[in-house]
């Protein structure tokens, strides 16, 4: 009877504080922001990256010496997105000092060797050092590897011997990660960015609704209904929890749209968060809402301002931050132990997710187990907080 | 009825409330009277249980708001020192969300809010946002607040407090109007006429004590003085000379 009672006045609590909080526009304006900085950074970089590659794919060859091999070169005009010109006269210094990518010079005795059927040199100028032209050296160095098979096998057809005689082995890749685990490598920050959504959801409401609330002068009155201190506490949490979910929600659909609209396929990548990811993600993520929203109210309880309550969420904010970037340093493996601590658990869990694994059950439950119990030895210790008369009259 | 038994406070090494014993009856005004800092808003706080007394007995209407604090509440309509009000809400959403945490829903709330609107004349004012009201404006709304759950006995901390002629007139006759209901109300002020113009009884305090206590005539003719103001005066000061 008192408990559903408690339960009731903590939900009207929960209905007010979720009222006011959308009437604040600044407060919703950081929280947009933080919903859809994420998505909206990777999109760039994604963007960034297949750009790259792209220019990769479009080659431009500056060679020195072309009339000697005008065969090689009308060859090369006919591959797509390859471009031959009239290369520097000092090709190694034009690769030196960086005004070419890399450089292909025929020798003089190319044609006369060519013509013999002796192997004919060319010179590839290129400085490995510079991972920016990396991607080109390979492209014209497959192009050249191409076109002399291509002429040895004509050479071969010519002397009646089959080109397959000269291929003992036929190598084939197999790539053992899925295409979708790649994906999610490249996207390790989609992970993070769904976490500090759901951090930055919450701490308006957290801060605004305990050190705020002080700092109003609204407290005192609050207190003076006939209501135990856990209804205020716990009403006040669930909003903040609410607020934290829908951001994850918020950004989670964003980050699926945008996958469906960045040239992932371009990059090898296969990746589409879709409406069967939602649920695990779902799983994986409110119960760390529930987490990070109790310990914003702890916190900002004990702060003495509001001021300095949003100076400590600006260190908290970090938590969620940590797994995503220790994992883009190096890679954080997925050992059972990481599901018990608060915000590496889920973490991983969403890494897997998206990476196209579904979490086992215990992994879930041992990730989920470990924020609820927290989540709730918060929620008492912000009960006591708010029975004491030094926080509550703010001494 | 209120009564508070030998009450006691300290904060730190400062005792705030020293030993304070009152009865604040149904259907009369009990004015608290006293200087700034002579524990006027420690004791209301004791009294509507966001404080508990370090001693001492404290009973609103004989429940023990020390051990059954929120039974205590229930029956207390309290409009504390500094409104607190929410900017973001309207007054109308103040009055709906402390009527829902005592309880009240529905029907019967909405029609205890239309009554309040009208007794408090806040009609014009009842679906704008708090945010720029005047300070008249602010303390109908905390006012209408404290009375939403219709409370038996209602503690006001110095309610007239820095408010205009019409506002300060408005809220003596709603404390008038309690009175003839047939509740208790009892108000704390450090203003003299105040006091008396609208007191049944007079529970003055000084550094943390009740130095007198009575009717305004009674106190007038304990200290020898004809006005009231006089009277305070002298009181404050005997209990200085007491405690020099």
């Amino acid at each position: 009877m008192t408990l559903l009672r408690t339960v009731r006045q903590a939900a009207i609590v929960c209905r007010k504080e979720l009222k006011d909080s959308s009437r604040d526009r600044r407060a919703l304006w950081s929280i947009v922001f933080s919903v859809v900085i994420g998505p909206v950074l990777i999109g760039f970089m994604m963007n960034r990256i297949a750009d790259r590659q792209r220019e990769a794919e479009d080659v431009r060859i500056p060679m020195v010496g072309m009339e000697r091999a005008p065969a090689l070169v009308e060859w090369l005009r006919q591959q797509t997105g390859v471009a031959v010109e009239e290369g520097p006269a000092d090709a190694e210094r034009a690769v030196r000092d960086r005004s070419e990518a890399v450089v292909v010079v025929v020798p003089d005795d190319f044609a006369e060797r060519f013509s013999a059927s002796r192997p004919a040199p060319l010179r590839v100028v290129a400085d490995s050092s510079r991972n920016d032209a990396r991607a080109s050296v390979e492209r014209v160095r497959r192009l050249l590897q191409a076109y002399a098979a291509e002429i040895g096998s004509l050479r071969l057809i010519v002397r009646g011997v089959s080109p397959a005689a000269v291929r003992p082995l036929s190598i084939e890749e197999v790539e053992v990660s899925t295409s979708q685990q790649r994906a999610a490598q490249i996207l390790t920050f989609i992970p993070m960015f769904i976490m500090v959504a759901g951090f930055v959801g919450g701490m308006q409401i957290a801060t605004d609704s305990t050190a705020g609330e002080r700092e109003r002068g609204s407290l005192e009155p609050l207190l003076v209904n006939p209501a135990p201190r856990v209804a205020f506490v716990a009403g006040k949490w669930l909003a903040a929890s609410l607020a934290a979910v829908m951001s994850v929600c918020l950004t989670t659909v964003l980050c699926a749209q945008l996958t469906r609209f960045l040239p992932l396929e371009d990059m090898g990548v296969r990746l589409r968060i879709g409406p069967e990811h939602f649920g695990y993600i779902l799983l994986a993520v409110v119960p760390m809402c529930l987490f990070t929203a109790a310990l914003q109210t702890t916190v900002a309880t004990l702060s003495r301002s509001f001021k300095e309550a949003q100076s400590y969420m600006g260190v908290l904010i970090l938590g969620p931050m940590v797994p995503g970037i220790l994992s883009a340093l190096y890679p954080l493996g997925n050992a059972p132990w990481m599901n018990a601590v608060p915000m590496l658990g889920p973490y991983v869990l969403l890494t897997g997710v998206l990476g196209g694994r579904p979490p086992d059950a215990s992994a879930l439950l041992t990730s989920a187990g470990v924020s609820l119990l927290v989540a709730a030895v918060l929620i008492r210790v912000t009960t006591g907080l708010f029975r004491s008369e030094h926080i509550v009259l703010g001494r | 009825m209120i009564r508070i038994d030998e009450a006691r406070k300290r904060f730190g090494s400062v005792t705030a409330v020293d030993g304070v014993s009152f009865v604040a009856e149904n259907g009369a005004i009990t004015g608290l009277l006293g200087p700034n800092g002579a524990g006027k808003t420690t004791t209301l706080r004791m009294l509507y249980a966001v404080l508990a007394p370090d001693s001492g007995r404290i009973l609103v209407d004989d429940v023990d708001a020390v051990e059954a604090p929120q039974a205590a509440q229930a029956r207390l309509g309290v409009l504390p020192d500094g409104f607190g009000l929410y900017p973001r809400l309207t007054a109308r959403e103040h009055l709906e969300y402390f009527g829902e945490l005592h309880g009240i829903g529905g029907e019967h709330l909405s029609t205890r809010i239309e009554e309040l609107l009208d007794l408090l004349d806040m009609r014009a004012i009842a679906d704008r946002r708090t945010a720029g009201f005047s300070h008249g404006e602010r303390t109908k709304v905390a006012l209408a607040r404290a009375l939403v759950h219709d409370p038996q006995n209602v503690l006001l901390d110095e309610p007239t407090n820095g408010l205009d002629v019409m506002s300060t007139r408005a809220v003596r006759s709603i404390v008038r109007r309690l009175k003839h209901q047939g509740r208790c109300v009892l108000f704390s002020s450090h203003v003299m006429q105040e006091v008396s113009a609208l007191c049944d009884s007079i529970v003055v305090m000084a550094s943390g004590r009740v130095v007198a206590l009575g009717s305004p005539d009674e106190l007038r003719k304990q200290t020898g003085h004809a006005s009231l103001e006089d009277a305070f005066v002298a009181l404050a000061d005997l209990d200085r000379g007491v405690r020099e």
